[in-house]
């Protein structure tokens, strides 16, 4: 060994002139990865740096459709040193003089005199947000984003109506402290005091709404602790628990898993530099052959010889890996104070050392992977090579297939481990593999078929043709590097174009086509009559569909707790919904029986064909479910279809009415009209029905595209640094053959070719590899089901964090996110897949009728339809979250009737 | 009798190219005897430098048995075949053949590293001297002129003290005086270690240096001359 270190820094001394490409390669993709990694970590340490403040206090209790309890209240008095309530819900901003009302979907978030207990709201004008909300001239005041003002139209000293209320709004929202916190939200926020809501008619029963408990705590609390006590002492109720060492885990998901997915297509980059560091290396040691020779001669063994250039490789491996680590770890400092103005979250950047780490061990895997099959060529040059050239025979021994094999096991494994989501790794690498072998199949083809059709009657008689297909066939051509390189690139960058397109076609063109034009929640039972008879009496609704909705989690099956029978499927993720019906209506049952009309015998339940199906249901199975507090127990007597594509309404479970007598409860109803009597539909509803809130999808969905817009850039971003390597390696394969070139032309020229034949010949040559290498792009980088797949969880989970499913984040996640990326794609999924299905429809909520004198925000609620407080296991949620993909792909290959779940 | 250094008996050489195989050497018997000077002579393409390379173990013949110093060639692998000339024989090479990113020094000391030598600077210092290169040490080929060069070459070969030196037509790139002068040197060094020397050349007054010349034709030992025999045929 001694030897062989002694050898490669005397073969160094040649600088590293020849290496440039090698450098250049390894360095971009290390960079990508480490920048993309540093960005990461530095999001996830400003979460973590600012817990408190994002969640606007050291712990949250939080609670859907009611106020904590007396009991609840004392508990955290005792043990908090400041407590602060804030309500949260959907409504509708309305603004203008009857008839000419202008209205907006809003998230309202009711809050005390205590609020924010950390941070500090900004506003502007820059006043205290006590003042603000004080309002004048005898209205209270509001404060709300820029954006919902300007939607309405609407100046600081303006009025503004939330139900039937009437508000001043005083200044703009410029800085919510708990914003990242707050995840997203289909409406721009409003801020007024809870107090002030109590003649709004907006937090009657049926209204869906959350309440927050912030709390400050004694310096030392230990949270972990303090947790536990809180879900000890109130198992049951429904209780959420977050504390700032998790302010805003939807955040640090959606930032994790495109993280993930980025590093992946940095991976994809590094694979198409590790192309330029194959060839770089093997034209290097093709240039050592004499020396090799030499060295075998005087005595010097393959392991000897193959030690010596592991050496030099290592060392310039080193090289290149440190400078990407220093371009990716200085882009994202020197950026910082741009990124941090544009991000809606905080954002602590340092040096982090685990990004780099894992940046450097992809480098380092890689470059050992593209260089162990150019090093075994090594052992094969024979000493005879001094008099006889080129003698090199046979193939590679075995040790080095071992040792290929374990540095991909390891660099596979490492992407797996590093990235979190295993099977989007594993189906990355194979795609990456199965791109460089279809890549260099063609590359040998075209070099076989190049050098046959040059001795055809083809190319006689045409010396550019001839030339250029006897120099894509010849030994020695760049051929197959050049087919390699701009092949991979091109399918990344092929990939990512295609996932691009299929998400916004999805979200974009195919989805309106068939999404309602509203959704509407929180109809009372009382108005529900008059909502249809408004819409039915409309020649531009084509169709209406309204049921009753209430909030369900299923916790047991057969007797069993719902986990140990059906594991972490999305339906057993939080609440569901669940409707009632006397018939089945349009829906198909596929098995079983409905219940005859009128029963009144022991609860009945209808389930989701395929769900079913999934989760492993049979006809006959007892399920318990437990709704506001009361466990139901109902016999699955039918299967149905419910396809959740369509973003209309579904319903995992329909019970027979009997079983949810009583029970408190609003309706949802989806209505599909003529764009031009849209404007009508909402200002006639929104006036008779104040407390009624409309969604229009064409909004939502353009929120969506917006976010999708979001994810498409940085993928784009993360593509443009596998396309530069993709240059730089095509550069160092044109360089690489510039010399040979150089020869062929003054050769040609000698013999009398003009320099059009010479450069039309190089043209061609240049045109027919593009050509393969291009066709082969679109073949394997348009079959990227997978990404596409996962990117749209991305997007799924940057909804959530962004858009808000308003409840969702501090339900923990949703039914689909926490397992986004960890499936297989289905061979055969439909472009639209997933993404094409919106979220779950607005919850409408049960409701949850306050005694008399328990006004909005005094608590102690105590819903009568839920006297037993059995055990509400899970986490409850709201609305909107979206199947998973699976489930959701089958479900997008049908095209029939719409849904909640 | 001495058992010879060398010895060959019916060694075959067939190389596959894409024209078919080809026969280079048809069957070769021959014995060189420890401490002699052989000179292979012919002409071009009749498989000299082949039947050097054979005895050299940088080719493996393809039948037949070539031995040397006691030792099958012909069984040995690549790497056990680069073992056994580490101590035993040198090579030299017309094109001299040394490492670009070399000193003459780090050149010359190469071989002696390779067998694990611990003085390998020191004696390869001493050889370079020998060849009268004690000034070009730090030198590198490309700054070294021919004749140099393959004085660097003649130095790294001799350095270990083979038993067997084998020279490919060593003055086949220099000049006439550059030529003199190696030959010296290489007779010179063979006469020092007491080296069995096998020569390829196509100089008369080189071979006529040799106790004994073999002579071939087409891949076969045509005839041979004995010392005296060659000098009187001048």
């Amino acid at each position: 060994m001694r030897v062989a270190f002694a050898l490669a820094r005397r073969e160094m001394r040649g600088g590293l002139a020849g290496f440039r490409v090698f450098l250049a390669c390894l360095a971009l993709g290390v960079a990508a990865i480490a920048a993309v990694g540093m960005l990461r970590s530095a999001i996830a340490a400003g979460l973590a740096d600012q817990g408190a403040v994002i969640l606007g206090g050291d712990a949250q209790m939080e609670f859907t459709y009611r106020y904590a309890s007396a009991g609840e209240r004392a508990w955290m008095a005792a043990r908090a040193t400041a407590v602060s309530e804030i309500v949260d819900f959907r409504s509708m901003a309305v603004t203008g003089p009857e008839g000419a009302e202008e209205r907006a979907l809003t998230q309202v978030k009711a809050v005390d005199a205590a609020y924010p207990l950390t941070g500090a709201v900004e506003l502007d004008p820059a006043l205290p947000l006590a003042t603000a909300l004080a309002g004048h001239d005898g209205r209270p005041g509001g404060v709300m984003d820029r954006v919902l003002a300007d939607r309405l139209g609407l100046a600081t000293g303006d009025g503004f109506r939330l139900g039937a209320q009437d508000f001043v709004l005083t200044a703009i929202l410029a800085r919510e402290p708990d914003s990242a916190a707050a995840g997203f939200a289909l409406g721009p926020h409003t801020i007024v005091r809870t107090a002030d809501l109590a003649a709004s008619g907006l937090l009657e029963p049926g209204t869906l709404y959350e309440t927050e408990y912030r709390m400050t705590l004694p310096p030392g609390t230990d949270l972990a602790a303090l947790q536990a006590e809180a879900e000890a002492a109130f198992t049951g109720t429904g209780l959420r628990w977050q504390d700032r060492r998790a302010a805003a885990p939807g955040i640090g998901e959606f930032v994790d898993r495109i993280g993930s997915f980025l590093v992946l297509v940095g991976l994809a980059g590094l694979a198409v530099g590790g192309v330029g560091v194959s060839a770089a290396v093997r034209a290097w040691l093709e240039g050592r052959t004499e020396t090799i020779a030499t060295l075998k001669t005087l005595g010097a063994g393959s392991g000897t010889i193959a030690a010596t250039y592991l050496i030099q490789i290592g060392v310039l491996t080193a090289l290149g890996v440190a400078a990407g680590l220093v371009l990716g770890a200085g882009l994202p400092l020197l950026l910082a104070p741009w990124l941090e103005a544009r991000l809606p979250f905080p954002v602590a950047f340092r040096l982090f050392p685990a990004p780099l780490a894992e940046a450097a061990f992809y480098g380092v895997a890689t470059a050992l992977l593209f260089t162990l099959w150019p090093l075994a060529w090594t052992e094969r040059v024979r000493a005879a090579a001094l008099y006889r050239g080129a003698a090199t025979g046979g193939w590679p021994r075995a040790r080095w297939w071992i040792a290929l094999a374990l540095v991909l096991a390891a660099l596979v494994g490492g992407a797996s481990w590093f990235s979190g989501v295993a099977e989007l790794a594993l189906w990355s690498a194979a795609g990456v593999a199965g791109a460089l072998a279809v890549l260099m199949l063609v590359a040998a083809g075209l070099r076989r078929g190049a050098r046959r059709l040059a001795r055809t009657r083809v190319a006689r008689g045409r010396t550019g043709l001839r030339l250029a297909l006897s120099a894509l066939g010849g030994p020695r051509a760049e051929t197959a590097s050049v087919v390699l390189a701009l092949g991979l690139g091109l399918s990344v960058l092929a990939a990512v174009g295609q996932i691009d397109a299929n998400l916004r076609a999805a979200i974009a063109r195919d989805l309106p086509a068939r999404a309602p034009s509203y959704f509407f929640v929180d109809i009372q039972p009382g108005q529900i009559d008059g909502f249809r008879a408004r819409l039915a009496a409309d020649a531009g609704v084509e169709k209406v569909e309204a049921a009753p909705m209430l909030r369900g989690i299923i916790t047991r099956i057969g007797g069993r707790p719902a986990r140990e029978v059906a594991g972490d499927h999305w339906v057993l993720n939080g609440d569901r919904g669940v409707t009632y019906a006397e018939t089945p209506g349009t829906a198909t049952v596929t098995a079983g029986a409905w219940w005859p009309e009128g029963y009144d015998g022991p609860a009945q339940v209808s389930f989701a064909a395929e769900e079913a199906a999934e989760m492993g249901l049979n006809l006959g199975d007892l399920l318990t479910v437990n709704i506001l507090g009361r466990d139901i127990e109902a016999e699955i007597t039918s299967f149905r279809v419910v396809d959740f594509s369509s973003a209309g309404m579904g319903f995992v479970m329909s019970m027979n009415p009997a079983a949810l007598r009583g029970a408190p409860h609003s309706w949802i109803a989806t209505v599909y009209a003529d764009e031009t009597s849209e404007a009508a539909i909402l200002r006639d509803l929104a006036r008779a029905y104040p407390n009624i809130t409309a969604i229009r999808v064409r909004d939502a969905i353009g929120r969506v595209t917006e976010a999708l817009t979001a994810i498409a850039n940085a993928v784009a971003w993360a593509a443009a640094a596998t396309l530069l390597t993709g240059f730089v390696v095509l550069i160092g394969a044109a360089a690489a053959g510039e010399r040979a070139r150089l020869y062929e032309a003054a050769v040609l020229k000698t013999l009398g070719a003009s320099r059009a034949t010479i450069l039309g010949s190089f043209a061609l040559r240049a045109v027919l590899t593009g050509a393969a290498a291009g066709a082969v792009a679109l073949a394997t980088g348009g079959d990227c089901r997978l990404g596409g797949d996962d990117l749209r969880d991305a997007g799924r989970l940057c909804l959530r964090a962004r858009l808000g499913a308003g409840h969702r984040r501090r339900r923990g996640g949703d039914d689909a996110g926490g397992r986004a990326a960890v499936r297989r794609p289905s061979p055969r999924r439909p472009p639209r897949g997933r993404a094409a299905r919106s979220p779950e429809a607005p919850a409408a909520p049960a409701a949850v009728p306050r005694p008399a004198g328990a006004g909005p925000g005094k608590g102690g609620a105590c819903p009568p339809f839920a006297p037993p407080r059995l055990p509400v296991t899970g986490r409850q949620r709201g609305p909107p979250s979206c199947p998973p993909s699976r489930a959701r792909a089958r479900a997008a290959r049908r095209t029939a009737g719409p849904v909640p779940r | 009798m001495a058992e010879p250094i060398l010895s060959l008996r019916d060694a075959r050489l067939t190389l596959s190219g894409n024209a078919g195989p080809v026969e280079v050497l048809r069957g070769i018997t021959l014995d060189v005897d420890r401490g002699g000077t052989l000179g292979l002579v012919g002409p071009s393409g009749s498989g000299k430098s082949s039947l050097l390379m054979l005895m050299a173990a940088l080719e493996r013949a393809t039948g037949g048995e070539v031995r040397a110093l006691g030792r099958d060639l012909t069984a040995m692998g690549e790497d056990e075949a680069a073992r056994f000339r580490r101590g035993n024989m040198g090579v030299v090479f017309q094109s001299f053949h040394l490492i670009p990113t070399m000193t003459a020094l780090e050149n010359v000391a190469v071989p002696l590293e390779l067998a694990g030598a611990r003085d390998a600077f020191a004696r390869a210092e001493a050889e370079l001297c020998a060849v009268g290169l004690g000034e070009r040490m730090d030198h590198y080929p490309r700054q070294l002129s021919g004749g140099e060069q393959q004085r660097v070459a003649l130095a790294r070969a001799a350095a270990p003290r083979p038993a067997i030196l084998l020279a490919d037509e060593p003055t086949g790139n220099l000049d006439g005086a550059n030529g003199q002068a190696i030959m010296d040197l290489l007779f010179g060094l063979r006469d020092r270690h007491g080296a069995t020397l096998v020569l390829v050349t196509h100089a008369p007054d080189l071979a006529a240096r040799c106790d004994r010349v073999v002579r071939l034709r087409d891949g076969r030992i045509e005839g041979e001359d004995r010392a005296g025999l060659a000098r009187a045929a001048e």
